[in-house]
């Protein structure tokens, strides 16, 4: 019974795993970043339902401190990376 | 409004013998989700939740709002019914042969005072049916919409009017 | 206990194709604003799902707190950075897209 739950997660991993192909793609930097924020919901997604399927209630923590780690690297990149200059022209699009 | 409604009331001078008791309180009860019922966790968890608090009165010493129960009860429904609209709305759209998009700029002037009421409006916006919150100056909000053809302002003025209620702003002083 | 777990079940699956159309929108959407609206929305509901549907199924209350206090989080997190890239996004004049 408990196999469901790792099968969900899988499909959320394939969730990601195709969210990457905008990273390939771009164009803007952000574009990019913006994989690691459907990392973050996703992956806390994913951690959730393992720590159910294994019943390893130590994931939940982990879910927790991934959660905020997305949300601290996306702020950080929007003010140390983006706002900067980067190889960026002034329309964001890489000149 | 009776006083009786109230929960938190930040509203006061700044006393902070009143205010940092209720932080503790509330961290505390952070961390006690956090790890349970264990007892010797609290070696750690009582100078964190103190430093906790403390770090908070210095970063906001006074939020300047006060939540009401009464607001709370009809915020609450209000958001999660709109928040689950708006992730089905998304998934119409995207999940559509063609995209069903029609996006552009509308910009909305609120009168939610500067501060805490302002930045909840701005955050929430974004998890609403068809709209984004891209920009703010000072009480100019620009939306990012999906559609144009949407209500968006009617969606705008009744999320205020909730948000107010919620923080008991006094719409009618505020507006010009 | 069984009727909550098949609740809790449902609402777990309910939850999937939330995540999955907010990678499609990722993909298919013109522009950074309309993959954030995909992104930002859509995640969150799947999220609050998968939430309310394993809190169906926990044994006890603290577990329930503790994966409420994890959507909260998540919301916040979402929301704020949601925000902060659209607005970098503005500065930076990028024209969002419109239909010709």
């Amino acid at each position: 019974m408990s196999r469901i739950y790792i099968f969900f997660a899988l499909i959320l991993l394939a969730a990601i795993a195709a969210g990457m192909v905008r990273i390939l793609r771009g164009p803007t930097a952000a574009d990019r970043m913006m994989v690691a924020q459907l990392f973050g919901t996703c992956g806390v997604a994913i951690l959730l339902l393992l720590a159910k399927g294994l019943d390893n209630m130590v994931l939940l923590d982990i879910a927790l401190v991934f959660s905020l780690l997305a949300a601290l690297a996306t702020m950080t990149f929007v003010r140390r990376t983006w706002q900067g200059n980067d190889g960026e022209g002034a329309d964001g699009y890489p000149s | 409004m009776p006083e009786d409604t109230r929960i938190f009331n930040f509203c006061s001078f700044a006393d902070l013998g009143r205010r940092m008791p209720l932080r503790f309180f509330l961290f505390s009860l952070v961390w006690f989700v956090l790890t349970g019922y264990d007892g010797a966790g609290w070696i750690i968890g009582f100078p964190a939740v103190l430093l906790a608090a403390c770090l908070s009165l210095l970063l906001s010493p006074s939020p300047g709002i006060s939540i009401s129960l009464v607001g709370a009860c009809r915020f609450i429904p209000f958001f999660l019914r709109q928040s689950t609209l708006s992730g089905i709305d998304v998934m119409r759209r995207a999940l559509s042969p063609r995209p069903v998009i029609n996006p552009g700029l509308v910009s909305y002037s609120t009168f939610l005072p500067e501060g805490a009421a302002r930045v909840f409006f701005v955050n929430t916006i974004s998890l609403l049916p068809g709209t984004l919150s891209a920009d703010l100056h000072d009480n100019r909000v620009t939306v990012h919409t999906i559609d144009r053809d949407q209500p968006i302002w009617a969606n705008m003025q009744n999320l205020e009017l909730h948000i107010a209620v919620l923080l008991r702003v006094s719409s009618v002083k505020e507006k010009k | 206990m069984d009727i909550l777990h098949n609740a809790g079940m449902f609402f777990i699956i309910l939850g999937l194709p939330f995540f999955l159309s907010g990678t499609v929108g990722l993909l298919r959407f013109p522009d950074i604003f309309t993959r954030l609206h995909a992104l930002t929305k859509a995640d969150n509901v799947g999220l609050g799902l998968i939430i309310f549907g394993l809190a169906l199924q926990s044994d006890s209350w603290l577990m329930v707190a503790r994966l409420f206090l994890i959507w909260l989080l998540v919301l916040i997190a979402s929301s704020a950075s949601c925000h902060l890239v659209a607005r970098c996004a503005m500065q930076k004049k990028i024209q969002p897209w419109s239909r010709p």
